[in-house]
């Protein structure tokens, strides 16, 4: 087999333009696969990350109450469920304390939410009322980042609102605003900083208080309704979810959970993506199946006298495949280490409008591997038909011509 | 002990609804270390007969043996291996392979199925290269040799697994008076020295005078 691995070699590089051609062809749909992977996991990557940069990566609420069915004379009858009566979590320190022992967690933030208006002169409008510790402003969504008037400062029993909200009202940071509660609580509160993270419902409907003033206005003078976790790695969140369930009854979700459509566009992209690959690896084995066909046909003569000389079927046949080998494995490299040159420039060389890179392309996700082991094991594959027609060669007739 | 036994070859090519008979029931035997001249004008089917003898080419009729055992029905890896290990062949142009050195064409023969040029291998084909007087042309690519010297080269290749038969099809045929007598010298050498068989196809009266006999073949028989 050496010797057959020795002859292959001597025959690429007795034609070399040919076999730098051939390798060239190779490298050219490497470089494809790998800027198709690097890009799509790239921009799952970029997506993944603007969206759970901006949520909690496992939500914990209270259990969903559910309408009791009565027996009745004659029928059944729903029991109504108050939806006055708020639920909350009552034995939250306990809670909190339990999932910031868990691995991977870095912030667990209790919250109380609720519903209200803001009121300005004749103006009203509707929003969602987040109380959260004022020291865990940033834990879930990096608020401080995008204020753009004011402070992010809620220790003084201000509120926070989003710019679109303030626009819709007039407001700006420092100017005080009626909070009319969904419990019919109204309190008049200064605007402390205004801020604006390019998502419109968080933008328009957002508002966050000091957890300290939230509860008297939401009538929550204990329980919190909703205990929200960070996490260092938010592919993570459906194990630590489950552990979570293990251990505490209450409603646990994962992001993934509530992003079903995020996921969905991710794994269409990522199936476009393989089509794309799968494509560049036919391209490749039909250029080595043609390329080697060709040789095979051309060396006819020196396969006819090898034969009368008693040299083996397989030899000749392994030959061909290691020819193919080799042309796989010469061009996934050199693809590899080009595609990767090509990502790196797309990702840190050239600056997109924004000034952030033009592409979110990934360089280190670039399938190098895949592509390695899936080029040589396609090239060696589309080797084998031509190493079968020149096996088969009848020597008398290729030593004839 | 019969070195090689042909008992009624018959071989026929079928061209579409018409089959040749071109081997019409020939019978010949080969003992060690004869040198035999096999001659016959052109289509009497000398290179058929050839192939066959060789190995190369399945009879259509009739019994060969080598070696006093019947080859009919061997596989063709089992032909492969007797063409291999004990026979040798020489055909009019060298057939050398070009991408490869002179030392490289004499050893192929028994690396590829050792799986590489050992030691051995390399001291038996620089041994024949200094035989054919090539010792300086070792390490040539094979496109570089002259005529003669690739035909000499392709001698030492077909003696390099020692083989019992030599088949020679026009050996001299490309060359020109000087080499053609330097080759026949060489190949009478050979077989004086080493009593290895030669079969020597011929149309050269001269080539064929220089051999112990001379099988005439004519019209698929032998005369």
């Amino acid at each position: 087999m050496l010797f057959a691995l020795r002859v292959a070699f001597r025959y690429l590089t007795a034609n070399r333009v040919q076999s730098g051609l051939l390798i060239g062809g190779v490298a050219l749909s490497v470089i494809v696969f790998v800027f198709m992977t690097a890009l799509i996991r790239g921009l799952a990557l970029f997506l993944t990350a603007q969206t759970t940069g901006q949520i909690a990566h496992v939500e914990m609420e209270p259990p969903r109450r559910i309408a009791q069915v009565m027996g009745t004379d004659g029928g059944f009858a729903a029991q109504p469920i108050s939806t006055f009566q708020r639920r909350q979590i009552r034995n939250w320190q306990l809670i909190v304390d339990q999932a910031a022992q868990l691995d991977h967690v870095v912030a667990v933030v209790p919250e109380v939410t609720g519903n209200g208006f803001l009121v300005r002169g004749t103006a009203v409008a509707p929003i969602a009322l987040q109380g959260i510790d004022p020291s865990q402003i940033d834990a879930i969504i990096p608020i401080s980042q995008s204020i753009v008037d004011g402070s992010a400062d809620l220790s003084t029993g201000g509120l926070l609102i989003g710019a679109e909200l303030a626009e819709d009202l007039g407001l700006r940071a420092g100017i005080p605003v009626l909070l009319r509660s969904d419990r019919g609580i109204e309190r008049l509160i200064p605007v402390t900083g205004i801020f604006r993270i390019g998502l419109s419902n968080v933008d328009r409907r957002v508002a966050y208080m000091s957890i300290a003033v939230a509860r008297p206005l939401l009538a929550l003078p204990n329980g919190v309704t909703s205990v929200s976790i960070k996490l260092d790695d938010p592919e993570l969140a459906p194990s630590v979810a489950e552990q979570l369930k293990r251990q505490i009854p209450l409603k646990i979700t994962a992001w993934q959970e509530k992003n079903r459509n995020l996921e969905t566009a991710l794994e269409s992209q990522g199936r476009t993506g393989n089509f794309i690959q799968a494509f560049a690896l036919i391209a490749i084995m039909i250029s080595i199946a043609s390329a080697l066909l060709l040789t095979s046909v051309r060396r006819r003569g020196e396969i006819g006298i090898m034969r009368s000389f008693g040299i083996s079927r397989g030899f000749i046949a392994s030959v061909f495949v290691f020819q193919g080998v080799i042309i796989g494995l010469a061009g996934s490299l050199i693809g590899s280490a080009l595609g990767y040159r090509l990502c790196l420039f797309l990702s840190e060389g050239v600056k997109g409008p924004g000034g952030g890179p033009l592409l979110p392309i990934a360089p280190a996700e670039g399938g190098y591997v895949l592509v390695i082991v899936l080029t040589v094991i396609g090239s060696a594959l589309s080797a084998i038909l031509p190493a079968q027609a020149a096996a088969r060669l009848d020597p008398v007739e290729a030593i004839q011509q | 002990m019969t070195l090689l036994k042909a008992d009624g070859i018959t071989k026929s090519f079928r061209t579409g609804d018409v089959d040749t008979l071109v081997l019409k029931g020939v019978n010949l035997v080969l003992e060690p270390g004869e040198m035999v001249a096999l001659s016959g004008p052109s289509g009497s089917g000398k290179s058929t007969l050839l192939n066959i003898l060789g190995l190369l080419m399945q009879p259509s009729g009739g019994e060969l043996s080598f070696m006093d055992k019947s080859v009919s029905g061997l596989s063709d890896k089992q032909l492969s291996a007797i063409r291999n290990t004990h026979y040798g062949f020489v055909f009019q142009f060298h057939h050398l392979l070009p991408d490869f050195t002179a030392m490289e064409n004499v050893a192929f023969p028994a690396a590829a199925p050792a799986g590489g040029i050992s030691a051995d291998i390399r001291d038996r084909a620089r041994m024949l290269l200094g035989r054919v007087d090539l010792t300086d042309r070792m390490d040539f690519a094979a496109m570089r040799l002259s005529g003669g010297q690739k035909q000499r080269v392709a001698i030492a290749r077909a003696l390099m697994n020692k083989p019992e038969l030599v088949l020679a099809d026009e050996p001299t045929g490309s060359l020109d008076r000087e080499n053609s007598a330097r080759v026949m010298a060489l190949l009478r050498e050979i077989n004086q020295a080493d009593k290895t068989t030669f079969l020597i196809s011929t149309h050269d009266p001269e080539i064929a005078k220089q051999c112990d006999r001379r099988i005439d073949v004519v019209d698929g028989q032998i005369a």
